[in-house]
């Protein structure tokens, strides 16, 4: 029956890899628990990221304009092949900028920028008399956003470069461009046609942009190429997630094949231990994909390490094999292994159990992977090799017998005086390092992208002074008016924030369409400041030779501009987005949303020059008592989740201790502190290195934590079940399977990726440490010493 | 990123140069005759007269001054009638005065378009054509010791925000015109030109500075 169970699994293993082609997920963000509390935020996040995510950007640099252009064009040229996988964006129209900003000209009575209201309400009639004069004199700035008579006071005028003093950006020639310290910078914008995080997306997209760099540098050689997206990140975490997956795994495998070599000097037991282990895989794979449909990178990653426990039965029954009296039958064997069997398996489920109870998408599939793969491998254990392995089959090596042997050299726990000291001594070494363990739950400390990369990011960041995308405020409102209003208000505590510098600037609708309110307030603002009968018209049209027909004409040509404008009607953001001047602001406009109280009206007021972390507090300051406004800062959000369930990972590996005790409780009655305090001792050992290295403490350490709990609680199960036996050979399983699962695990530590290393890093030390003081904690047997 | 296309009202030069066209081979025999006719000094000051005719304004203003243009430093540029008002244009930036108060100034830091302006007002100053013509189409001729050039913008675009230029001079500039599509029209002549080290007062040295 196991066979056609085996034979089901190949089958569909087979049909994923080879007639599907599954690729495995790699968005490191699918690890994280889904926000669901806030739809609204929820969406104003996708919002923002979903268009940045998707994105690549490359500046093209050179010494002058004409190398900057052909090293442009040499890159372009090769995009321009692919445009099924990468959208090249140079879209920038022939319109010229009158045609471009011809809604916005229509309505400028309406459109004032802070300081101008500020100079409107504060400044004399003789400062814009002078202003409006001297743009007529003056030789090369005269308004050229239309005519004089229509912008006399340059209101409009400035109002448009405060617009473009959102972005260092300019077009040139049909580029973009931006410049630096002379250098000019070709900005290429470029659209990703597939997400970001698929691999297959990532193969298609990455060698595209280095042969277009190719060409690029071929064309100029002195380029210099800038790159930046989230597909560049995502694809050196999947190839880094790639290479250690082979490495790591191929690591093990082979240190636990010479391992059983040592031991049983023959192949037979390594294929059998090898086909539990492909089994377990294969199972898991397999449920997996059936249950979520796709499986995780790292969960993959995190499966190689999955060899190390699936291991464990095997070894233990084929130890016992080969101690066992040879007349004893594989079955009857098997029978009297049951108990310690199926109390691993038990306990280690328990383990993963705990994995699965964080909210963690990413982690629940890697429990449920680990805890199916054990199954599956156990029940090839208990099925097959009872079958397939006989008392002829094993030889037992001199390394076996002298490895079994060397047990007798560990001291046991007594109430002696060494042992007090022993005690002592732990107690202090575990005070001192914990006392010092610190905690760091910053999601940026789990991300290590490579130094190239992110030099390229910090440069572009720097030099397109862009919006960031995980910081900024979300403004609600009932209409689209009240959230414009709520902008204003939001706008009005930033202002002094530009001016302190903790931001460069910000983007916001309202600035584009203030609202209703705002828009009457400023052509009130700007008839009673300029255009009154004996405003600051007077005296220009009294240095002009001009009478008081001329003022009258200019004033109704204002007046009358504003009011018919438009068609009457007043500027909003819905006829603003129809504008090819909106692209730019797309992105901050959500509209109406659905919330649980009902669909509301919502929008997104971006920040741009936002380097010092140290000022959120400010920024986060500034939004508070305003209503429908909120900060949101997804970093130390995320950061914040991680924090909340390494403490609740903190309670569940407290409560999985008791959980096992009491299992344990149920078999070994009194003893059964003996199988837990190996696992619980090696935890704080670990947690007091943490702390004297100065490794701060996050989730990662508490998931291995776990673990440590499930596979020590295996070799206390071994030691205890064998010595209820009297049998030495339990030693000897503990150790392979000790140094099989450090081989496994351990290597983890090697990983680069954060999370992996701290994962490994624990398990290297907590594994080492149960191992070596598990037999200390052996029921002392005299009947042992016989043998 | 967003990328915004560029709003540079202040200037004339601004909008020139966001259009600016491809450098064509063209090269009219006259220009190069001109371009060799003409005395590049590093220092060139003098007197301007000004006269600009706006549509809607019966009288035109007249306005009178001084200008230096400085090889690589930059141009001066100082109404005296009828208020003063002066346009320094450097490297860096461009910062007009209005008396003591700085009525605007562009940084090239935040306005990266601030240098071409620069160079490209400066050509016009110095009568750089070959400089004018990655802009321009250039038609010229010759009489004499003086000379002609009509300037007209490569791009419809471009046209339609300058209209077209015009300048005349022997061994130096000595007109300028500007015809733009909205009808106004603003003439520039230069007078009293000198040229080495004692042209320039020690005050507009300062001022360059």
């Amino acid at each position: 029956m196991w066979v056609l169970a085996v034979g089901l699994l190949l089958a569909h293993n087979g049909y994923l890899w080879l007639v599907k082609g599954v690729v495995p997920d790699t968005d490191i963000l699918a690890l994280l628990p889904v926000q669901q509390r806030d739809p609204v935020l929820q969406q104003a996040f996708t919002h923002m990221v979903d268009a940045a995510q998707q994105r690549v950007i490359v500046l093209v640099g050179a010494d002058d304009w004409e190398h900057a252009r052909s090293a442009a064009n040499a890159y372009n040229a090769v995009l321009a092949k692919h445009a099924d996988v990468l959208q090249t964006g140079m879209q920038l129209s022939e319109q010229s900028q009158q045609d471009w900003l011809a809604p916005s000209q229509q309505m400028r009575l309406s459109l004032l920028t802070p300081s101008q209201q500020d100079a409107l309400r504060a400044q004399p009639a003789k400062y814009w008399s002078d202003t409006a004069l001297q743009q007529l004199y003056s030789p090369f700035s005269g308004p050229k956003l239309g005519a004089w008579q229509d912008d006399p006071f340059g209101l409009f005028s400035g109002w448009v470069q405060a617009r473009a003093q959102e972005t260092p950006v300019r077009p040139r020639d049909g580029y973009l461009f931006v410049e630096d310290k002379g250098r000019p910078y070709i900005v290429l914008l470029m659209t990703l046609r597939q997400p970001a995080f698929s691999m297959a997306t990532q193969r298609a997209v990455l060698p595209l942009l280095e042969q277009a760099g190719a060409a690029a540098r071929q064309a100029v050689p002195s380029v210099e190429l800038v790159s930046a997206g989230v597909v560049l990140h995502a694809g050196a975490g999947s190839a880094q997630a790639s290479r250690e997956m082979s490495t790591i795994g191929v690591g093990s495998l082979l240190g636990i094949i010479l391992l059983m070599w040592l031991t049983f000097r023959s192949l037979r037991p390594i294929g059998l231990i090898m086909l539990s282990i492909a089994v377990g895989c294969l199972g898991a794979f397999s449920v997996c994909w059936l249950i979520f449909g796709q499986v995780h990178l790292l969960t993959l990653v995190f499966g190689a390490s999955l060899i190390g426990v699936a291991q464990d039965y095997g070894i233990y029954f084929l130890c016992n094999r080969v101690s066992a009296d040879r007349k004893l039958d594989s079955r009857q064997l098997l029978r009297r292994l049951m108990p310690g069997l199926l109390l691993t398996l038990t306990a280690a489920v328990i383990g993963y159990v705990g994995l699965a109870l964080t909210p963690f998408p990413g982690l629940r599939q890697m429990a449920l992977f680990s805890v199916i793969g054990l199954l599956f491998a156990w029940l090839t254990v208990i099925f097959w090799f009872p079958a397939l392995v006989s008392a002829a089959t094993l030889n037992s090596s001199s390394f076996a017998a002298w490895f079994g042997q060397t047990r007798r050299h560990w001291p046991l726990l007594k109430w002696n005086g060494a042992s007090l000291l022993a005690l002592l001594l732990f107690a202090s070494f575990a005070l001192t390092g914990i006392a010092r363990l610190k905690v760091n739950d910053d999601i940026r400390s789990l991300q290590t992208p490579p130094k190239a990369l992110l030099a390229d990011q910090i440069k572009l960041g720097k030099l397109l002074d862009a919006p960031t995308p995980v910081q900024f405020y979300l403004v609600r409102g009932a209409s689209a008016e009240q959230v414009l209003q709520r902008e204003e208000a939001l706008k009005q505590k930033l202002e002094p924030l530009i001016a302190r510098h903790v931001i460069s600037g910000y983007q916001a609708m309202s600035s584009w369409t203030p609202s209703l309110q705002a828009q009457q307030a400023n052509r009130t603002l700007v008839t009673q400041a300029l255009l009154a009968p004996d405003g600051p018209l007077k005296a220009v049209a009294a240095q002009l030779g001009e009478d008081q027909g001329w003022i009258r004409q200019m004033r109704e040509r204002a007046l009358s501009g504003a009011a018919s404008a438009n068609g009457g009607q007043a500027l909003t953001p819905e006829a603003f987005l129809k504008t090819a001047a909106s692209e730019p602001s797309r992105h901050l406009w959500l509209g109406k949303v659905d919330s649980p109280e009902g669909a509301i009206y919502a929008s997104i007021v971006a920040l741009r020059g936002v380097d010092n972390y140290a000022n959120l507090p400010l920024l986060q300051q500034a939004g508070e008592q305003l209503a429908g406004v909120q900060w949101v800062d997804k970093v130390s959000e995320i950061s914040s989740v991680l924090g909340h369930y390494r403490q609740y990972m903190g309670w569940v590996l407290l409560g999985a201790y008791a959980a096992i005790y009491m299992l344990l409780f149920a078999r070994y009655r009194f003893a059964a502190w003996r199988v837990l305090a190996p696992p619980a001792l090696a935890s704080i050992a670990t947690l007091a290195v943490l702390g004297l290295i100065g490794q701060p403490l996050q989730l990662f350490h508490v998931l291995a934590l776990m673990l440590i709990l499930g596979l020590g609680v295996d070799y206390g199960i071994f030691m205890q079940e064998q010595s209820l036996q009297r049998d030495r050979f339990a030693w000897l399983t503990v150790g392979l399977s000790a140094a099989s699962a450090l081989l496994s695990f351990g290597l983890l530590a090697l990983s680069g990726t954060p999370p992996l290393h701290a994962f490994g890093f624990t398990m290297l030390i907590g594994i080492a440490v149960v191992w070596m003081i598990a037999p200390c904690f052996s029921q002392d047997s005299p009947k042992e010493e016989k043998q | 990123m967003k990328a915004h296309n560029a709003f540079s009202p202040r200037s004339i030069l601004m909008a020139v140069l966001l259009a600016a066209a491809a450098c064509s081979a063209f090269a009219a025999a006259p220009v190069d005759k001109i371009q060799a006719m003409l005395a590049r000094p590093p220092v060139l000051c003098g007197r301007f007269d000004q006269s600009k005719q706006l549509v809607g304004i019966k009288k035109p203003l007249l306005s009178n001054g001084r200008f230096c243009v400085v090889s690589g430093k930059g141009v001066l540029w100082r109404t005296l009638q009828p208020f003063p008002n002066t346009l320094r244009l450097t490297r860096d930036e461009i910062v007009q005065m209005q008396g003591d108060r700085v009525a605007m100034r562009m940084d090239a830091k935040q306005e990266p378009v601030v240098k071409m302006i620069n160079g490209v007002l400066f050509s016009l100053l110095a009568g750089d054509l070959s400089q004018l013509e990655t802009l321009f189409e250039l038609d010229g001729s010759v009489t004499g010791n003086s000379w002609n050039v009509a300037l007209k913008a490569r791009q419809p675009a471009l046209a339609k925000a300058i209209g077209t230029l015009a300048l005349s001079g022997g061994a130096y500039v000595k007109t300028v015109t500007i015809n733009e599509a909205s009808g106004d029209r603003t003439e520039i002549s230069f007078s009293g030109l000198q040229s080495g080290s004692s042209a320039m007062t020690a005050e507009e040295g300062a001022a360059l500075e």
